[in-house]
């Protein structure tokens, strides 16, 4: 995948929850059909941190029931910065787990932005990898 | 009938891309030997050297967390689904 691609009223949600969740980082998953978002899924940042996330895995659980029932597919994990730059840090690197967009809003700007990377490692574990940015294409 | 295991998506290089694949009854032990037996490699995926689960792969049998049931020595019948999920974070 080289685009991803996200309604505005989606990601406009997405910007929203990240505002609201400040001063902590806030984080969701998008679900996607054929690359192209079509639901926003506000989570709960189990880390509550300002400077970390993390997703509750039974919200997670339930969210690819969702996902799965309704043969989308998972489309995205999104987290916001809120002092740095929509770029990922090397803490989403290490942790990177899933093999999808990261999409990370930062609100260290007005206004905010949005950027999406793909993090390929060797091995789910590595704490190192390359980092690949998508287009994220806004429409309408 | 046979027990569903759900991929995630890092995983799926190993499974030619599917997001599910279809194993043998047993406990989430004998699963993981049947994905490593059919995808070389995947064992070490799911656990560590001392043959735990990794600490950020979450197992859901159907909607149960199989931590609070009997982590590997789970049993796992036909018809039930097994879901792998990597714990999802960073900061
Ligand atoms: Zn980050």
């Amino acid at each position: 995948m080289t685009e991803l691609r996200m309604p505005k009223t989606f990601a406009d949600e997405m910007v929203e929850h990240c505002i609201h969740g400040k001063p902590q980082e806030a984080c969701g998953l998008l679900a996607a059909r054929d690359g192209r978002v079509v639901q926003v899924f506000r989570m709960t940042n189990a880390s509550a941190s300002p400077v970390r996330y993390s997703l509750d895995p039974k919200e997670q659980f339930a969210v690819y029931e969702k996902i799965e029932s309704e043969g989308w597919e998972l489309g995205g994990v999104f987290h916001s910065h809120t002092h740095t730059e929509a770029y990922p840090s090397p803490t989403d690197v290490r942790m990177a787990s899933e093999d999808v967009p990261y999409v990370i809003v930062s609100l260290a700007q007005e206004p905010p932005s949005i950027r999406a990377f793909r993090i390929v490692k060797q091995n789910w574990m590595d704490s190192e990898g390359s980092i690949e940015e998508i287009a994220v294409s806004i429409e309408g | 009938m046979a027990v569903q295991v759900r991929i995630p998506t890092v995983f799926r290089k190993f499974t030619d891309g599917n997001p599910s694949v279809e194993l043998e009854p047993g406990t989430i032990a004998d699963l993981v030997d049947q994905l490593e037996a059919r995808y070389p490699g995947m064992r070490e995926q799911l656990l560590t050297s001392e043959g735990q689960l990794h600490r950020f792969v979450n197992v859901y049998v159907n909607d149960e967390d199989a931590r609070y049931l009997e982590k590997l020595d789970t049993k796992v019948a036909d018809g039930d689904t097994v879901s792998l999920l990597p714990s999802v974070a960073g900061g």
